[in-house]
C-alpha cells in the first residue's frame, strides 16, 4: 500500500516538473542502439528471448554539471527538499549544497552524477523528455564489444574493474572506453540505474530456490544458468538486485534512452 | 462401549501402560527440570537478561570466553569491506571482506543468546554484499535477510540454539568468487557448560586463491575465475596471506601451556588435512561439533567447516602448522607456527 501511495505522489511529482521545464542546454548526443533479441544469461534453455525494439541512448552518463541544471529547474529535487521517500541521506551527498557542487569538487563536473536515486534518476530522463532504459536495452548496449581499446575479452575487462575498490575521484565521462555503438563507458567506471532494476530476483540470498525467481543461484539452482561462467553479468544482475528505488550509491548513476521516433505509431 | 473397550486395551497392553507411565513420569520430571536453569536456555521464551556487545576480534585472536550463565541479547554490527592488502611479501590482492580482515571477525556468542545481527556494507563498496552465517537456523543462514547494497545496512536477528564452532561467508552472486576473494570467518557458540579454561587461545582460518599470476608474481594480483572453476590456486594460505602467522608473527606459547586452536576453512574448494608438525593433538572437537577425538595427527578440516583443537606444548621450540596435503604448504604458503618457548623437557624428548 505504502508503495502504490509513493508511486502516485510520484507520478505527480512528475507531472510538476514537465511544467517547471526551461530552456535546457546543449542537448547530449544519443546513439542508435540496434535492439535485437535479448536473453538474460540466467534463464534455462526453454526461455524466450525478449524482443528489444531499437532505441537512442545517451553517449555516456548523465554527469554532475547536468543534474545541477536539472536541479535549479526542479528545486524539489535538491538535497535538502528531497522527500526521504524518493532518496536516502546519501543524495548527492558529495555536492557542496543544494544548487553548488563546490568549488573543491572543480575535477568531478564532467564526471557520471552518482549518490543519485531511482526516481531521481527518472525525474531527470522525464524532464529531458527521455526515459531510463530497462534492463534488456541496458544489457544489449552494454554488451557491444569495445572499438577503441585492446581487451582479450570484455568479462575479463569488466572483472578488473569490478575488482578494485572505487577511486576516491571519480573520472570524467569518456574516459574509459567507446563501444561499436559509440557508447561510452558502459562498463569500467559506474554502475547504472535501469527502470526494472530488480525485476529478476526479489530475495537477498543468491541461492535461494524457494520462489519464482530462481534463477541466479550458484547452489543447486544455478543449472538453469546458461552461462555459469559468465560472472561479470552475475555480480552486475546481484548488484541490481540489492538496491531499493530510494537508494544513493557512490558508484550508481544513470543514462537515459529515448524510442526513436519510428518506433511511434 | 467405547470406553470400557478402552479401558480393557489399557489393561490388556502392559507394555503401552508402562510406556505412558514412564512417559508421563518424564513429563513431570521435564517439568521439573525446566523450573530450574539447566535446560531453560534452549527454550526461545525466555527472558533475555540484559543487552551486550559482542566482542569481536581477528585472526589471530579469540574474544574472551563469556561468563555470563544465562540468554542474553548479543548485539553484532558487521562491515563489508573491498580493500587491497598484501597476500605475500611481494605482492598485492583486492581482498573483499568482513571488518576490512582475512578472514573475518571472530564473533562469540552463547549458546541460547540472540543475536542482533547488522551488516553494513561500506559507502566505497562496488559489491553488494550478505552473509549466511552457518550457525543460523533460517533461509540462507541470513543471507535472504541481508543483501547489502553500498553504503546500506541491513539487520535481522537470530537465536543461537546449537553449540559449536561456524563458518560464515558472504552468499551473493557469484558465491564462489566472494568467498575466493576473502569473505568468511568465524563464529563459535559457546555451549552452555563452557569448554575448560585453557592457557592460550587462537583463530586460525585456512583458505586459497585464485590469481592470474603465479605464487608470488610480484605486484598486484588478479582473480582468476577459471582456476577457481579447476579448483588449482596459486596460493592456500592461514589467515588470508603467506606468513600472516609465521616467523616473526608466530603464535606464542609457554612449555605446559595447552593451546586451544578454533581453525576454520573458508575454501572456497579445498578440505584441509589440518596437522600441527611435532605435535598430538590431545582433544579435537570433531568438525567444531560435540564429539571429541583424543590422540592423534591430522583431522580433516571440510569447506566452510570447522574444527577445535587442542595441545598441550611440552618440548619449546617452533612447531609448523600445515595443511599434510603438503605441497599446499612448500608451494603455496599453507604455513602458520606456533613458537614455544621455556624449559627442556628430556625425559619426552631428547637430541644428541
Amino acid at each position: 500500500m505504502k508503495v502504490v501511495f509513493a508511486i502516485l505522489f510520484f507520478i505527480s511529482c512528475l507531472s510538476c516538473e514537465s511544467q517547471s521545464k526551461i530552456n535546457i542546454a546543449a542537448e547530449k548526443k544519443m546513439v542508435k542502439v540496434k535492439g535485437g533479441k535479448f536473453k538474460t544469461f540466467y534463464v534455462s534453455k526453454t526461455d524466450k528471448p525478449l524482443l528489444v525494439e531499437p532505441f537512442l541512448m545517451d553517449e555516456c552518463a548523465v554527469t554532475n554539471k547536468e543534474f545541477l541544471e536539472f536541479v535549479k529547474a526542479n528545486p524539489a529535487w535538491s538535497k535538502s527538499k528531497v522527500k526521504r521517500l524518493f532518496a536516502d541521506s546519501n543524495y548527492l551527498k558529495h555536492w557542496k549544497s543544494d544548487f553548488e557542487i563546490g568549488e573543491s569538487n572543480k575535477n568531478i563536473y564532467n564526471s557520471p552524477v552518482v549518490n543519485v536515486s531511482w526516481f531521481a534518476a527518472i525525474a531527470y530522463c522525464s524532464w529531458k523528455n527521455k526515459r531510463l532504459p530497462n534492463l534488456a536495452e541496458w544489457e544489449i548496449a552494454g554488451n557491444a564489444p569495445p572499438q577503441n581499446i585492446q581487451y582479450t575479452s570484455i568479462t575479463d575487462y569488466i572483472m578488473k574493474w569490478y575488482e578494485k575498490p572505487s577511486l576516491p575521484v571519480l573520472p570524467n565521462v569518456k574516459t574509459t572506453y567507446c563501444n561499436t555503438y559509440g557508447l561510452y563507458d558502459m562498463h569500467g567506471l559506474i554502475w547504472e540505474w535501469t527502470f526494472d532494476f530488480n525485476s529478476f530476483i526479489s530475495t537477498g540470498d543468491s541461492r535461494n530456490t524457494s520462489n519464482n525467481d530462481n534463477n541466479l543461484f550458484c547452489a543447486g539452482a544455478s543449472i538453469n544458468v546458461t552461462n555459469r561462467e559468465d560472472y561479470a553479468a552475475f555480480l552486475r544482475y546481484g548488484f541490481r538486485g540489492s538496491l531499493r528505488g530510494n537508494y544513493c550509491i557512490s558508484s550508481l548513476g544513470f543514462r537515459c534512452v529515448k524510442d526513436l521516433p519510428s518506433n511511434k505509431l | 462401549m467405547l470406553q470400557i473397550s478402552r479401558k480393557n486395551f489399557y489393561l490388556k497392553s502392559p507394555v503401552l501402560f508402562a510406556i505412558l507411565l514412564i512417559s508421563s513420569t518424564l513429563f513431570f520430571f521435564s517439568c521439573k527440570t525446566n523450573s530450574g536453569n539447566s535446560t531453560a536456555e534452549n527454550n526461545i521464551d525466555t527472558v533475555l537478561t540484559g543487552t551486550v556487545n559482542a566482542e569481536l576480534t581477528f585472526a589471530p585472536n579469540v574474544p574472551k570466553p563469556l561468563t555470563y550463565t544465562s540468554p542474553k541479547k548479543v548485539i553484532v554490527q558487521l562491515e563489508t569491506i573491498e580493500k587491497v592488502m598484501p597476500i605475500s611479501d611481494s605482492s598485492e590482492y583486492t581482498f573483499w571482506t568482513f571488518g576490512g580482515h582475512v578472514p573475518g571477525n571472530f564473533i562469540r556468542v552463547r549458546q541460547g543468546d540472540l543475536v542482533d545481527f547488522t551488516l553494513k556494507n561500506a559507502p566505497e563498496s562496488k559489491m553488494t554484499h550478505s552473509i549466511d552465517l552457518h550457525a543460523v537456523i533460517g533461509p540462507g543462514g541470513g543471507a535472504d535477510a541481508t543483501s547489502t547494497a553500498p553504503g546500506q545496512s541491513t539487520h535481522f536477528q537470530f537465536r543461537a540454539l546449537h553449540p559449536g564452532l561456524y563458518v560464515y561467508h558472504c552468499a551473493t552472486a557469484p558465491v564462489p568468487m566472494h568467498i575466493a576473494n576473502g569473505m568468511y570467518g568465524l563464529i563459535y557458540v559457546q555451549p552452555k557448560e563452557a569448554l575448560p579454561k585453557v592457557d592460550r587461545e587462537y583463530y586460525i582460518m585456512q583458505s586459497e586463491f585464485y590469481t592470474k599470476g603465479n605464487f608470488g608474481l610480484k605486484g598486484l594480483q588478479e582473480f582468476d575465475e577459471q582456476k577457481g572453476i579447476n579448483e588449482q590456486p596459486n596460493y592456500v594460505v592461514f589467515n588470508g596471506s603467506v606468513n600472516a602467522n609465521a616467523g616473526k608473527n608466530a603464535l606464542p606459547a609457554n612449555v605446559n601451556e595447552t593451546v586451544r586452536l578454533f581453525v576454520g576453512n573458508g575454501g572456497p574448494n579445498l578440505v584441509s588435512s589440518f596437522h600441527v608438525i611435532g605435535e598430538i593433538f590431545d582433544k579435537v572437537y570433531l568438525e567444531g561439533g560435540e564429539m571429541v577425538n583424543r590422540n592423534f595427527g591430522t583431522t580433516l578440516i571440510p569447506s566452510g567447516g570447522a574444527a577445535i583443537v587442542e595441545m598441550k606444548m611440552d618440548i619449546p621450540g617452533v612447531y609448523n602448522i600445515v595443511d599434510h596435503s603438503i605441497f599446499r604448504t612448500f608451494n603455496k604458503g599453507c604455513l602458520a607456527q606456533i613458537k614455544v618457548k621455556g624449559g627442556r623437557d628430556t625425559l619426552i624428548f631428547r637430541k644428541n
